[in-house]
């Protein structure tokens, strides 16, 4: 009789701790899909790149760490946080952003971007595959907020100029200037 | 009587309308009116209108402003407010917390910095289209130069002429391609922006200059002498050079080879002071060949003494 009452609270522990680790897993599907729905599209036309042209990987990895980029950009101006901007961000784009955020963060001012997608124009390719420069017609909304209060929301096609270059598992952002807007 | 009650009605009116237009004279945002492009760098004036006290804000790419201002005085924007390219939105609030907004953009200054990049720093002689060189023009606070400029990649092999290629900067870069020249040793590449005087037009004139090592190529015509001595045979290369003439730097590797009735046998040995050099120990008739990379060399036969 024991020896059936101890089989049933084995049979009981191991099915709980099936149901919860079935839960873990369901939890962690569902981050990891909320991660990936979170990024922002990003398409990759490398058509007319020179002078050389792209690996299918590169192209690959460059469409995921831009659209990284902007998620932690997005994040980094609502949040005031800059902790996470080294993943994808190097050099004088790190730094402004840097620099930036810390205004906002003196002034009460944050910035609430929602991101519609990229389309990314690949339009120089080092011959040594260091650097690469990108157009991206990006459609955002960037909404400004002074505290609680909306400042100004802006909802239009934003064009900006971007220097990639890689690093030793990934591409990142060295540079990320807005150009002037047509006429 | 009708007419002094319609007349005291329609001053009713017109007093209510008067403060309604004065209300919404308050509470309409104060206007801004700015430039369309600025200089980086470059303070500058932002008109606004209106009455009383309100709020500014700047927002560009690598700073925000925030400060009260008077309505009825124009926004100075300091140069150090608008260093970074691009875009920047000013917003002004008035008292009642109704938000006017206005785009600009600020464009790069001048050139004042290359950023160049030469590629790879050892190159086989006279090999087409192995030197690669880019260059990246910013101004003095590291804004790209996106308005077409020229850069000239000056090169100056180590003997024989220099010569220059131009290349017109697009969204800031210039790049271009070149063979090595006929000649080992350190050639100069020197990326030029501007035109070559130290200061025109108030423009400094921007050099970055790197140097590439040129390398002998494949060697070429190899051959080797042997000097036998009793059962051992001693063996010599011409000194090793590449179809240019140009010596194979010391470290290259030659390979011996001896077939003969015990068998195959291999030395690789470095070249020394130009030439490669090694001992075999023969036992009857033995041929040996000579390789360095891809060049076959001579092949010699010899008797060694039966021990």
């Amino acid at each position: 009789m024991k020896s059936i009452t101890d089989t049933t609270l084995a049979l009981n522990k191991i099915a709980s701790r099936l149901a919860k680790a079935a839960s873990l897993g369901v939890v962690m599907a569902a981050c990891a899909l909320g991660i990936a729905q979170s990024l922002p599209p990003v398409q990759l036309d490398a058509n007319e790149l020179a002078p050389r042209p792209i690996e299918e990987f590169t192209g690959t990895t460059i469409a995921r760490h831009y659209a990284l980029a902007w998620h932690d950009l997005a994040g980094a101006l609502e949040s005031g946080r800059t902790d996470g901007l080294g993943d994808e961000f190097v050099g004088f784009a790190k730094n402004r952003l840097v620099q930036r955020i810390g205004d906002q963060n003196k002034t009460g001012v944050h910035v609430r971007i929602a991101d519609h997608g990229h389309h990314l124009k690949a339009v120089f390719y080092s011959m040594d595959g260091t650097a690469m420069q990108l157009l991206d017609h990006a459609q955002i909304e960037i909404q400004i907020f002074d505290g609680d209060k909306l400042l100004d929301t802006q909802n239009e096609l934003h064009e900006y100029l971007v220097l990639m270059t890689p690093g030793a598992d990934r591409w990142y952002v060295r540079d990320l200037e807005e150009l002037p807007g047509k006429p | 009587m009708p007419t002094t009650h319609n007349h005291f009605a329609f001053c009713k009116r017109a007093a209510a309308l008067v403060l309604l237009s004065l209300l919404s004279g308050w509470a309409r945002a104060g206007e801004l009116h700015v430039p369309a492009v600025v200089g980086a760098g470059q303070a500058f004036l932002i008109s606004v209108g209106g009455s009383g006290q309100g709020t500014f804000y700047l927002v560009g790419p690598d700073d925000v402003v925030k400060r009260t201002v008077s309505l009825r005085n124009d926004v100075q924007i300091q140069a150090s407010d608008v260093r970074s390219a691009g875009r920047y939105r000013a917003i002004l609030c008035d008292s009642s917390s109704s938000c006017t907004s206005a785009t600009f953009d600020v464009k790069a200054a001048p050139p004042a910095h290359l950023s160049f990049f030469l590629h790879p720093s050892r190159v086989p002689v006279s090999y087409p289209d192995s030197i690669d060189a880019t260059a990246f023009v910013f101004d003095r606070y590291f804004n790209l130069v996106l308005s077409p400029s020229t850069v000239d990649f000056r090169i100056t092999p180590a003997g024989g002429d220099g010569f220059s290629r131009s290349s017109t900067t697009r969204y800031g870069a210039a790049w271009m391609r070149l063979g090595s020249t006929a000649h080992e040793g350190p050639v100069q590449v020197t990326a030029v922006s501007g035109n070559g005087n130290s200061s025109v037009n108030g423009n400094v004139n921007l050099e970055e200059a790197r140097v590439i090592q040129q390398v002998a190529a494949e060697a070429c015509h190899l051959s080797m002498k042997a000097v036998t001595s009793g059962n051992i045979v001693t063996l010599e290369t011409d000194p090793v050079r590449d179809c240019g003439g140009n010596a194979l730097p010391d470290g290259t590797v030659v390979s011996f080879t001896k077939i003969d009735k015990e068998g195959k046998s291999t030395v690789d040995t470095p070249i020394r002071k130009g030439v490669a050099r090694t001992q075999f120990s023969v036992n009857g008739p033995a041929q040996i060949s000579v390789a360095c990379g891809v060049m076959l060399g001579n092949e010699i036969v010899v008797n060694g003494k039966n021990i």
